[in-house]
C-alpha cells in the first residue's frame, strides 16, 4: 500500500462529515416555526460537500509522503508533549520559569548544546517577562516568583 | 479627484507620529520574518495579530503594523534566496536563480542592493496600481448582491490552491473543514446552539487567531524538529558594495516590466505572488534573450523576479480591500485581523473606514521607502540575525506565540487549543492539506451562510438564484474553471518552473 495516508484521512473525513450532517438533522426547529433557511441548513450542505470529496480521495488516494517514525517520531511527541507542559505549568510556576524550562528544552531537543539551550531559554524569558510586565503593561503570571 | 483627496487623508493618518514608528517597527520585523528560515510571511503576520491586539491598539495603527510587517517579509525572503541559495519564502524561489550565482561571484552585496531597489520598484508600481484600481472595483463591487457574494467566496475557494496546485480535491476538503470549524457556536441567525456539546467555552465559537497561530507557528517547529534542521547553514559572505548608477539604470525598465506582470498576477484569483514572480522573470530573460546571461548573475536577473513578487504582493491586497476575499495566505491573516477589528471588509470599507483603507494604502507606500532606505544600510544586520540557527530561533517564536495567545485571554485552555491546532496541521500538512483554504473557511464561513441565507429569503428559497444573475453565473463558471485548470496546466506549468531551476548550474 503506498497511498495509505489519504485513505485514511478520507475515512476519517468520511465519518466526520456523516457525523456533521447528522447531528445538524437533530436541532430543534428554531422558535417561530422554520423558515426555508434554517441552522441546519448551511451544515447539511457541507456535510454532502466533505463527504463527497472524502469519497473521492478514498477512491484516488495521492501517493504517500514519509511519516517520521522511531527516534524522529519520538521526538515530535516529546517536543508536543515539552509544549503541553508548558500551557500547564505557566499558571502555577510562573512565566519566567515555566518560559525557561519549556524553551531549553526545546532548543535542547532541536540540537543546541544543554549550557546555550539553558542561557537563551532564560534570557528570553526574563527579556520578555520584563518587556511584557512592565514596558507593555501586560500581566503575565509571576508564579513562583510573585513577591508581593 | 476623489482618489487623491483621500490619498492626502491617508496620508495624514499614517504620518502621525505612532502609526509612522509603528510602520518602521513593522518594516523592520517584517524584513526579519522574511529572511530568517522557517517563519514565512503568512506565519510572521499571524505571530504579530495577538500581540496587536493585546497592546490596545488603534483598528489604523494595527493594521499599518501588519501591512508594513507584510509589505517588509516580501523583502527579506530575498536575502537567504541570494545568499543560501534557500528561498525565505515561495515567491523568492526565482531570486534564487541570479542571485546565488551573482552571491557566488562575490558580488553579494551587489544583488542584494539591486533586489532591494527593485523590491521598491515592484512594489511602488503595484501600490499605483492598487490605489487606482481598488476604488474602481470598490465601487462595482457595491452592485454586488447576496447571491453575488455567495458565489465569490466560491471563487476565492477555487482559485485559493492557484494554478500551480497539486490536488484541488484538497483545497476543497481543506476549505470545507475551515467553513465547518466556523459553524461551531450559537448561529447568529437562529440563536440555535451548533455543535457546541455544551461546553460554555464554544458557545462564542472557535477563535480563529488561535487557530491561525497554532496550524502556523505550532506545526513549522514540528517540522523543523522533523527534519532536524536545527543548525542552520553555512553562507556567503558579503562583501563591500560596488553597484555602479549604470547598472541600477540598466535594470529599471526590467523593474518597470516585472513590478506591472507582477501586480497583474496578484490581483488575479489564484495566481499569487510566486507566479508573479516566475511569469516577470521568464517573460524578461525571452525579451532580453542573448543580450542577458540570465541563470548566470545577471543583475537584471535579480530585479525581474523581486519586482515581480512585491508587485503581485501589492495586488494581492486589491481582492482583499475590495470584496473582502483574500488570494494568499498572508492577505488571508491580514483579513483575520481586520474581522478581529470589528470591521467588515468588502466594498462597504472604502466609505466607511476610509480612514484605515487609505491610512493602510498610504502607510504602503511610506513602509517601502522605509524599507528602502532600512534595507541597503542595514542588510549587514539582517545577514548576521540569518546566521542565528532555527535551533534558538524557533523555540523562542514558539514562546512568543505563546505570550500572544496567553495575554488575549489569560487562560490556559486557549493554549491547549492552539497546540491541538498545530499537531492538527503538522498531521494535514504531511498528508499535503493545504493550511490557507482552512483559514479561510474559518473566516469566511459566517459571511457565506449570511449571503447564502439571505439570497434564498429573497427568492422565496428558490437555489436557482445563486446563479441567476449573469454576473454570479461568470463567478461561478470561473470558479469552476479554478478548479478544473490545475488538472491540466498545472502539471505542465509545475514541469516548466522545474525545468527553470534545473537549467541554472548553480541550483541543486
Amino acid at each position: 500500500m503506498t497511498a495509505r495516508g489519504d485513505r485514511i484521512l478520507g475515512i476519517g473525513l468520511l465519518v466526520l462529515a456523516v457525523a456533521y450532517g447528522w447531528v445538524a438533522q437533530g436541532w430543534p426547529e428554531p422558535f417561530g416555526g422554520a423558515e426555508t433557511v434554517g441552522p441546519e441548513t448551511f451544515p447539511t450542505l457541507l456535510a454532502v460537500v466533505l463527504g463527497l470529496s472524502s469519497v473521492y480521495l478514498i477512491l484516488k488516494p495521492d501517493p504517500d509522503t514519509k511519516w517520521p517514525m522511531g527516534r524522529t517520531g519520538a521526538e515530535i511527541l516529546l517536543s508536543i508533549v515539552i509544549l503541553a507542559l508548558y500551557a500547564f505549568l505557566l499558571e502555577p510556576l510562573g512565566f519566567v520559569i515555566s518560559t525557561t524550562l519549556a524553551v531549553s528544552a526545546l532548543c535542547w531537543r532541536m540540537g543546541a548544546r544543554p549550557v546555550s539551550a539553558f542561557l537563551t531559554g532564560l534570557i528570553s524569558a526574563v527579556v520578555v517577562f520584563v518587556l511584557f510586565n512592565y514596558a507593555l503593561e501586560l500581566s503575565l503570571p509571576a508564579g513562583l516568583l510573585e513577591f508581593e | 479627484m476623489d482618489t487623491l483627496q483621500f490619498l492626502m487623508d491617508g496620508f495624514a493618518v499614517a504620518l502621525t507620529p505612532t502609526n509612522l514608528l509603528f510602520a518602521l517597527f513593522g518594516a523592520f520585523i517584517g524584513t526579519l520574518i522574511g529572511a530568517l528560515p522557517g517563519l514565512g510571511p503568512a506565519n510572521g503576520v499571524a505571530i504579530l495579530i495577538p500581540l496587536a491586539f493585546t497592546l490596545g491598539l488603534p483598528p489604523e495603527t494595527a493594521m499599518i503594523l501588519l501591512t508594513s510587517v507584510y509589505a517588509g517579509a516580501m523583502y527579506g525572503g530575498r536575502i537567504s534566496s541570494i545568499l543560501l541559495n534557500i528561498p525565505g519564502d515561495e515567491p523568492a524561489m526565482m531570486t534564487c536563480l541570479d542571485g546565488y550565482p551573482m552571491a557566488q561571484k562575490g558580488k553579494a552585496a551587489e544583488a542584494l542592493a539591486m533586489s532591494a531597489i527593485a523590491s521598491f520598484a515592484g512594489s511602488l508600481i503595484g501600490t499605483i496600481g492598487l490605489i487606482l484600481l481598488a476604488p474602481v472595483l470598490a465601487r462595482f463591487a457595491l452592485t454586488f448582491g447576496p447571491a453575488e457574494y455567495f458565489a465569490l467566496f466560491m471563487l476565492a475557494f477555487a482559485t485559493l490552491g492557484g494554478i500551480t496546485g497539486k490536488n484541488p480535491m484538497k483545497t476543497v476538503v481543506a476549505a470545507t473543514i475551515g467553513i465547518m470549524i466556523s459553524t461551531v457556536g450559537i448561529d447568529i441567525a437562529t440563536g440555535t446552539q451548533r455543535y457546541t456539546f455544551g461546553v460554555l467555552k464554544l458557545y462564542e465559537g472557535i477563535d480563529f487567531i488561535l487557530a491561525i497561530v497554532g496550524l502556523f507557528a505550532i506545526s513549522e517547529l514540528l517540522f523543523f524538529i522533523e527534519e532536524r534542521a536545527g543548525a542552520g547553514r553555512k553562507m556567503i559572505k558579503v562583501g563591500k558594495l560596488m553597484l555602479r548608477p549604470k547598472e541600477i539604470l540598466a535594470a529599471v525598465p526590467t523593474m518597470f516590466r516585472g513590478g506591472i506582470l507582477g501586480f497583474i498576477a496578484g490581483v488575479l484569483p489564484g495566481a499569487g505572488a510566486s507566479l508573479g514572480s516566475f511569469i516577470s522573470y521568464t517573460m524578461e530573460k525571452q525579451y532580453l534573450g542573448k543580450k542577458a546571461h540570465f541563470g548566470d548573475g545577471d543583475p537584471r536577473g535579480v530585479a525581474a523576479p523581486e519586482a515581480g513578487n512585491n508587485g503581485a504582493a501589492s495586488g494581492a491586497l486589491v481582492p482583499m480591500l475590495t470584496l473582502g476575499v483574500p488570494g494568499s495566505g498572508t492577505t488571508a491573516v491580514l483579513l483575520a485581523m481586520l474581522i478581529s477589528l470589528n470591521i467588515t471588509p468588502g466594498p462597504l470599507m472604502f466609505t466607511q473606514n476610509a480612514d484605515i483603507v487609505w491610512g493602510v494604502i498610504a502607510a504602503l507606500l511610506i513602509g517601502n521607502v522605509l524599507l528602502l532606505l532600512l534595507n541597503i544600510p542595514l542588510v549587514g544586520f539582517f545577514v548576521k540575525l540569518l546566521s542565528v540557527p532555527p535551533m534558538y530561533l524557533l523555540p523562542i517564536v514558539t514562546m512568543v506565540a505563546f505570550v500572544g495567545i496567553y495575554s488575549i485571554s489569560h487562560s490556559a485552555f486557549d493554549l491547549y487549543f492552539m497546540i491541538a491546532f498545530g499537531v492538527a496541521g503538522y498531521v494535514l500538512r504531511k498528508l499535503e492539506i493545504p493550511m490557507v483554504p482552512i483559514i479561510l473557511g474559518m473566516l469566511l464561513g459566517p459571511e457565506m451562510e449570511k449571503n447564502l441565507g439571505h439570497a434564498l429569503v429573497i427568492s422565496d428559497g428558490e437555489w436557482s438564484i445563486l446563479w441567476a444573475s449573469p454576473l454570479a453565473l461568470g463567478l461561478w463558471i470561473v470558479a469552476g474553471l479554478g478548479l478544473i485548470l490545475p488538472y491540466i496546466i498545472g502539471p505542465i506549468l509545475r514541469r516548466r518552473m522545474n525545468n527553470a531551476m534545473k537549467e541554472s548550474p548553480t541550483s541543486d
